[in-house]
């Protein structure tokens, strides 16, 4: 296929998701019982003048179509209103907690990508084997199990019981550090969450490299390389791995944008000020305007990590190119 | 009474409706609702059981509909309409009619009858089944001895209930047990009439039932998946035996039966049998909430299952068959849930709408559909192309027929394999919203164990004995639905199958085959039944598809071509 016209159709693609999930997004918090002005205040008793100046500026007084069209010139503009936990911009508030989460999920998912893939290609290459068959069946358990539970048995076994690692945030209250201080304080934190946050995908990801490397193994390519006489390594590492990279590497990426899922669960227990700790805590207290910014980031990151996918494909596939 | 080749199916089917029923109703807790006033006045807040009267009441409406549209469409079965109806009759004298234990203490007697009386019903119907088929072939006889078998079976549940009515109270547990109990045998009865008007389908379906089974069995983490899922189902099922519901309650806590002493918060376990996996930050018992959460979570996850399954296939049968504008648009549709991320959507939802499981099945059944209708579009895709279809629409048959009576059967093996995917998934989602704190604060389950265990603090202590059972119950539950449902993917992909004859697996063929077989015989077999109707047509599969030389028949001429074409002339005009 073209090349400008993949691209072009894949961004289009992805153009059209975001308006879908955007209005979406805005159906969602309409449907929500209960009065959308009152939903976009504080709980408790409000004065009915309050009520009538939050409806004008949210243009809740206007029919539901033209509230459509106002609702798109404020996400385009940014204006996502205020946030009444802490009476302050919504955009503000989720812009200084948007890189702990980059910082935790980006190491939490090279470690994942980096574990998995090794152990995936060892099981694959000896498919049935002994090691193949207790890795596999320990990715399936460590597929099968609930990320925050792991978490917690963590903070229970290296931050109480042997005292290793802080039980959570992101630095120790009240102590201010600076240089390699402060470094080593942030990667002591970082360690528990960023483990935690790994081993959710590990399984995943040896599970999908093992399948690659059985697929890949039976082409002819790879019994070619094996026929011309070269070692069972360079066959291995030169021939079947790259190829089996493909489908792995797309999934990573397409995989990156759920992450806030993981991310809610592994900065909740851990309590590490990031995105998903917001959105627990806009949860609780009901701060409903904090939630829908957080939801829309959220949706809006699942389709650039797809997008960026398809791009990465026709660069490490050729044959999407032919 | 019953032909011997569907026999096993019927009673598995049976028992099926009845697990259903159990772990939806149970534990039969009821106000008494005094009349049709107090029902229409409460109809969407009042409860049966634990749940709301609208739902035994709407599930009475479909299952009446369906009967009434059978006879007007004048199917064959005519009895099987009428057996419907009746069922739905029982719903709604359940529905208007509930009422409830007064004293937890009387359930497990009532339980026993309960117990009881559906194995001695079983029994008898197999041994006049027996008597009737086996021995003397006589019609006369065989029908004097059908109508003395059903009359037994009848008596065994009509005295059954009247002995519990007898021991209790009037208007308690036991009417619901005796209504629920006639339930089930009505089910049951569906079932088998289901199986006389349609015998052709039915022996299919029994002989693919003992095709895939013989396959499923030599597959040895299937095996072990059925055995985790039996244990923890037994576990659910018969909670109100394991443990004393009464320790759910906010202000029960143990005591330590040789001092007479409160155990008090955070006691490790002993030796004592409620305190075997210690007491949580109250003191209370935690291996009484392990047990009834099992339930809860074990339906939930069903359910949900189930709901997810039914969208997705329908929103990937529509996609994968039309196509245009219409199929675009539904795979659109699609993609646009696939990117939503479902747990701040859930998050969202479950803080708007309120904290009940109810809830929570909605919201996991309407984020994970996606998935299962890009599954399904693709086989579709596959089966829409394969000459049966082509025939069928020659002959003018419409589209919603092809699609349910062509497309649908072959495609439903991989929804059934999808399905039991689900139900894995579902349960871990079901966990983790219950773990935020969104779960349903009347009920336990694995999820608001953990989440208590969390908010409270057990992990500082550290309580390992409040953190582990649940998760542990998770990751099994869990590895065994994965479990199931690959093992069933590879018995129907025979390419997957080749791969796995290998070395490693024949060894655990050999050993795990005998003794499981017994326990999961009917169990999956029947379920695989259900869902592997004889339409199998993949060439891959020749065992399948060739008429089989051994002692169960297939009928002749009644293949997945031949058997259609009067249902096409039916629905084609």
């Amino acid at each position: 296929m073209d090349k400008r016209r993949y691209f072009i159709r894949k961004i289009l693609n992805a153009v059209l998701t975001i308006v879908l999930v955007a209005s979406f997004n805005f159906a969602l918090f309409r449907i929500l019982p209960g009065d959308p002005a009152r939903l976009l205040l504080p709980k408790g008793k409000t004065d009915p003048s309050v009520i009538e100046r939050q409806r004008k500026t949210f243009n809740l007084d206007k029919p539901l179509q033209v509230q459509f069209l106002y609702y798109w010139r404020d996400t385009i503009q940014g204006k996502f209103g205020m946030s009444f936990s802490e009476k302050r911009p919504v955009t503000e508030v989720v812009a200084e907690r948007i890189w702990p989460t980059i910082l935790l999920v980006g190491v939490g998912t090279v470690f994942a990508t980096i574990i998995g893939m090794i152990t995936g290609v060892f099981a694959g290459w000896r498919r049935n084997g002994t090691y193949d068959v207790v890795s596999t069946n320990l990715g399936m358990v460590l597929y099968a199990m609930p990320t925050f539970w792991f978490g917690l048995l963590m903070i229970m076994l290296f931050a109480t019981k042997l005292r290793w690692f802080p039980t959570g945030r992101m630095e120790e209250p009240g102590v201010e550090l600076s240089g390699f201080a402060a470094f080593q304080s942030l990667m002591k934190h970082l360690f528990l969450p960023a483990f935690t946050f790994a081993i959710a995908y590990v399984g995943e990801y040896h599970l999908i490299m093992r399948s690659s490397i059985t697929g890949v193994m039976k082409e002819d390519f790879a019994l070619t390389a094996r026929a011309k006489g070269l070692s069972e390594n360079s066959v291995l590492w030169r021939h079947v791995v790259p190829n089996a990279m493909l489908p792995t590497v797309t999934i990573v990426m397409m995989n990156l944008g759920f992450v806030m899922s993981g991310a809610i669960l592994a900065e909740a227990v851990f309590n590490w000020p990031g995105l998903g700790l917001l959105s627990y805590d806009s949860m609780q207290k009901r701060d409903y305007p904090v939630m829908q910014l957080v939801f829309l980031i959220a949706s809006v990151a699942v389709i650039v990590a797809n997008l960026i996918a398809d791009i990465m494909y026709y660069y490490l596939d050729p044959r999407v190119q032919a | 009474m019953i032909p011997r080749r569907f026999r096993n199916w019927v009673i598995f089917w049976t028992i099926m409706v009845w697990i259903v029923l159990e772990l939806l109703t149970y534990p039969k807790t009821v106000p008494i609702t005094a009349g049709f006033s107090a029902v229409i006045k409460g109809f969407f807040s009042e409860s049966v059981g634990q749940y709301p009267t609208w739902l035994p009441f709407a599930l009475g409406v479909a299952v009446l509909a369906a009967g009434v549209i059978g006879f007007v469409r004048k199917t064959k079965a005519r009895a099987f309409n009428g057996a419907l109806i009746a069922l739905a009759v029982v719903f709604f004298i359940w529905t208007f009619l509930g009422g409830g234990a007064s004293a937890w203490a009387d359930l497990d007697l009532a339980r026993m009858f309960e117990f009881v009386g559906i194995a001695v019903l079983a029994a008898v119907i197999v041994a006049v089944d027996e008597i009737a088929y086996r021995r003397w072939r006589i019609k006369v006889l065989s029908s004097i001895l059908r109508i003395l078998g059903w009359g037994i079976g009848v008596a065994v549940v009509v005295w059954c209930a009247f002995q519990a009515l007898a021991m209790f109270p009037p208007n308690t547990f036991a009417y619901n047990w005796l209504i629920q109990t006639v339930a089930v045998v009505l089910g049951g009865v569906c079932v088998w009439l289901w199986a006389a008007g349609n015998p052709e389908r039915a022996e299919l379906t029994t002989w693919n039932t003992h095709q895939v089974w013989k396959l499923y069995r030599g597959n040895w983490q299937g095996m072990v998946g059925l055995g985790i899922l039996v244990v923890f189902l037994a576990m659910a099922l018969l909670a109100p035996f394991l443990a004393d519901h009464a320790l759910l309650d906010p202000n029960a806590q143990i005591k330590d039966p040789a001092t007479g002493e409160l155990y008090g918060p955070y006691h490790p376990p002993t030796a004592y049998y409620y305190n075997w996996f210690g007491t949580d930050q109250v003191g209370q018992s935690v291996l009484t909430q392990f047990i009834w959460s099992a339930r809860i979570s074990l339906m939930v996850g069903l359910i949900a299952a189930f709901m997810s399954t039914v969208l997705g296939a329908g929103i990937g049968i529509a996609a994968g068959f039309y196509r245009g504008a219409a199929s675009e648009g539904l795979m659109r549709l699609t993609d646009a849930f696939l990117v939503i991320p479902w747990l701040p959507l859930a998050m969202v939802l479950a803080a708007a709408w309120g904290q009940n499981y109810y809830m929570i099945i909605l919201i996991i059944g309407i984020t994970s559909w996606p998935g299962t209708a890009r599954v399904v579009r693709s086989d579709v895709l596959r089966v829409r192309e394969l000459s049966f279809i082509e025939r069928a629409k020659a002959i003018g048959s419409k589209n919603g027929h092809i699609m349910s009576k062509h497309v649908l059967p072959n495609v439903m093996p991989l929804i059934f394999a999808n399905l039991v995917l689900v139900v894995a998934i579902a349960i871990l989602s079901e966990t983790t919203l219950s773990f935020l704190g969104l779960g349903d604060p009347l009920n336990f389950s694995w999820g608001t164990m953990l989440h208590y265990a969390w908010v409270n603090g057990a992990a500082g202590l550290p309580a390992w004995w409040y953190l582990l059972p649940p998760g542990i119950a998770i990751i099994l539950v869990v590895l065994a639905f994965t479990f199931i449902g690959t093992a069933y993917e590879e018995v129907l992909d025979p390419k997957l199958r080749k791969r796995e004859d290998s070395t490693g697996e024949s060894r655990f063929t050999a050993r795990g085959e005998p003794q499981v077989a017994v326990a999961g015989g009917a169990g999956l077999g029947g379920g695989g039944a259900m869902f592997t109707p004889g339409q199998q047509t993949d060439d891959a599969m020749p065992d399948f598809n060739q008429p089989a030389g051994g002692s169960i028949g297939r009928p002749e001429g009644g293949g997945w071509v031949g058997g259609h074409i009067e249902d096409d002339e039916k629905g084609g005009d």
